[in-house]
């Protein structure tokens, strides 16, 4: 006899189906590719890649660009989801809808605003001079500066959420309990509010890091050609060189990181819980 | 461009076109991703992909009986005994910004010159546009006349190099790097052509094509039957209207280009006293896929 948690099980099974199907079996198809030149089996394409000293600055580039753009958007994203999850009635509908409407505007329009606001006569430049903390323009478009504010605006509320939503869980009577006792601002935040937040914080960390390590539109438009990424390194090898191998090689590259950071933060998140 | 084609093609010949707008080398790797089932039965894109197109059996021959107009083509406008035909030449030299360089660009070396520091945009080896800049640079740097220089590539990547100083970016996407051009953001978009810059002069915009005394390039636009695409007289028909009288004189005015059919007198005119260049595309299909990967490791930052 089926037990009842089995059967329920099976009511998974078609949403596994599709998944399996549409997700699973192309990654494992191209995970497959990279390891065929010609029909043979071959890891040619992966000693080219890592004996490459510019498919290293690149790789090295791309992970940078992603630690830093996720550092920045955490930095943002904290105290914006404390307000979120201390706010009430209308303030918060505001918040919620300030947060989830960008998200509805392509990713190219975002990106292009952003070197819209990074030029020399942009408007940027424009408020750094008129407060006087310049006296000429500076350089910011095409940088890599630019590419990580720019990249971190786009993937705010992926980071906002997960924390917000932690936060909004929380018991409100802890920091109060900790404030009956005497305890500081600091003291409070240092030992309840930030530990029991962490789950959440870990799980906008591995969303932003793995959307911003496999990013293509934004650091086209904000730093163009010269400063390439690995995304760019993939559509290269498949449109312009027409090497499959070696697009598909880089692509399991970027895979096998992401994966690493999801299961990563799956296993830090699980750990966090079960000390809470 | 498709505004025109669209409703022509609709009322000349009842199709209704299903247009997929994206680069070259995108339409090629869709030729060859779906080559067993192609859903494509005409593409245009530029000569240098079509040679990669003929290479991987991916066209069928645009032959005189279903496409009668290709008879009045010039030449040099047919492709390997048909392959492809080129429908519109445009003309390339570089675009500048008139109101921070009202005196145009002369010569190509103002691309070099030190005033010229984070002034400029090129377009990346990934873009065809992108063979100009390689190319005048081959004969800037060789010293040699453009039917030799074309293959002198180490010296192409020499000169280059000497180019990064003043360079903000290099792009694929055009239509963004036209735009800093437009905001004065940059001076100079080198390699640039007249079916993109002379519209939007016209259109008011403070921007200009140079024909520099060095030369200037011609632009290689191209349309091709997809081997063993749907609706293949269909296909033809609309091949043959895009190569007639009427489409060429329309398409000539709206993208100021020369017209590739000889009985049409429209269009933009090719500035004279430049010569006009047109290279060998075979050399350029064999090598270009090393030359992309040189460029990018060359302009990295």
């Amino acid at each position: 006899m089926i037990r009842r948690a089995e059967r329920i099980g099976f009511l998974a099974l078609p949403g596994l189906s599709f998944l399996a199907i549409i997700y699973a079996l192309p990654l494992f198809m191209l995970l497959l590719k990279s390891f065929q030149i010609d029909g043979q089996f071959s890891i040619l394409e992966y000693v080219t890649f890592f004996s490459d000293n510019y498919s290293m600055s690149v790789l090295w580039r791309t992970l940078r660009v992603a630690f830093l753009t996720t550092g920045l958007a955490l930095l943002i994203a904290y105290p914006t989801a404390i307000i979120m999850a201390r706010a009430k009635g209308i303030w918060l509908s505001v918040f919620l809808v300030a947060m989830v409407l960008p998200m509805s505007v392509g990713v190219i329009v975002k990106a292009f605003a952003w070197s819209i606001l990074f030029r020399t006569r942009g408007v940027l430049n424009d408020t750094l001079m008129s407060l006087g903390l310049t006296e000429a323009p500076i350089r910011m478009l095409f940088t890599e500066t630019a590419l990580i504010i720019g990249a971190a605006n786009v993937f705010l509320p992926f980071m906002v959420l997960p924390i917000y939503t932690v936060l909004r869980q929380m018991d409100s009577r802890l920091p109060e309990a900790t404030v009956s006792l005497g305890a500081t601002p600091v003291f409070r935040f240092m030992n309840v509010t930030l530990p029991l937040s962490l789950p959440g914080v870990v799980a906008g960390c591995a969303f932003t890091f793995s959307l911003a390590i496999s990013m293509y539109v934004i650091p086209s438009l904000i730093v163009g050609e010269r400063q390439q990424t690995l995304s760019m390194l993939t559509a290269r090898s498949f449109l312009y060189l027409r090497n499959e191998a070696l697009g598909a090689t880089i692509s399991s590259i970027l895979l096998i990181i992401a994966i690493s950071v999801v299961l990563g933060s799956s296993w830090l998140a699980s750990r966090l819980g079960a000390r809470q | 461009m498709e505004q025109i084609v669209v409703p022509h093609m609709k009322d000349a010949i009842g199709a209704d076109i299903l247009f997929e707008g994206t680069k070259s080398s995108v339409n090629l790797e869709k030729m060859s991703s779906n080559k067993d089932n192609p859903y494509l039965s005409v593409v245009q894109m530029d000569d240098p992909v079509m040679i990669q197109a003929v290479e991987e059996d991916l066209l069928t021959p645009i032959t005189s009986g279903p496409v009668p107009n290709m008879t009045d083509l010039r030449s040099d406008a047919v492709h390997m005994d048909g392959m492809w035909c080129n429908y519109v030449q445009p003309w390339a030299g570089v675009a500048y910004n008139t109101d921070f360089k009202s005196g145009g660009v002369a010569s190509w070396e103002e691309l070099w010159a030190p005033e010229s520091k984070g002034q400029l945009i090129i377009p990346s080896l990934q873009n065809t546009e992108g063979m100009w800049t390689l190319f005048m640079s081959a004969m800037l740097g060789s010293g040699k006349p453009f039917s030799e220089a074309q293959y002198e590539i180490d010296a192409a990547f020499d000169k280059l190099g000497a180019l990064k100083p003043n360079l903000l970016s290099v792009y694929t996407t055009m239509s963004q790097a036209f735009n800093l051009l437009e905001q004065g953001e940059i001076t100079m978009l080198s390699g640039n052509f007249s079916s993109y810059a002379l519209p939007r002069k016209a259109s008011g915009v403070p921007v200009d094509l140079a024909a520099p005394s060095e030369g200037i390039f011609a632009m290689p636009s191209g349309i091709c039957l997809v081997k063993g695409g749907p609706n293949p007289e269909l296909a033809e028909a609309y091949v043959n209207e895009m190569l007639g009288p009427d489409m060429q004189s329309a398409i000539a005015n709206f993208a100021t280009s020369v017209p590739a059919n000889t009985t049409v007198k429209a269009g933009a005119v090719i500035p004279e006293g430049v010569p006009i260049y047109a290279p060998d595309w075979a050399f350029v299909a064999a090598n270009r896929r090393d030359w992309i990967e040189r460029f990018d490791k060359l302009m990295a930052i």
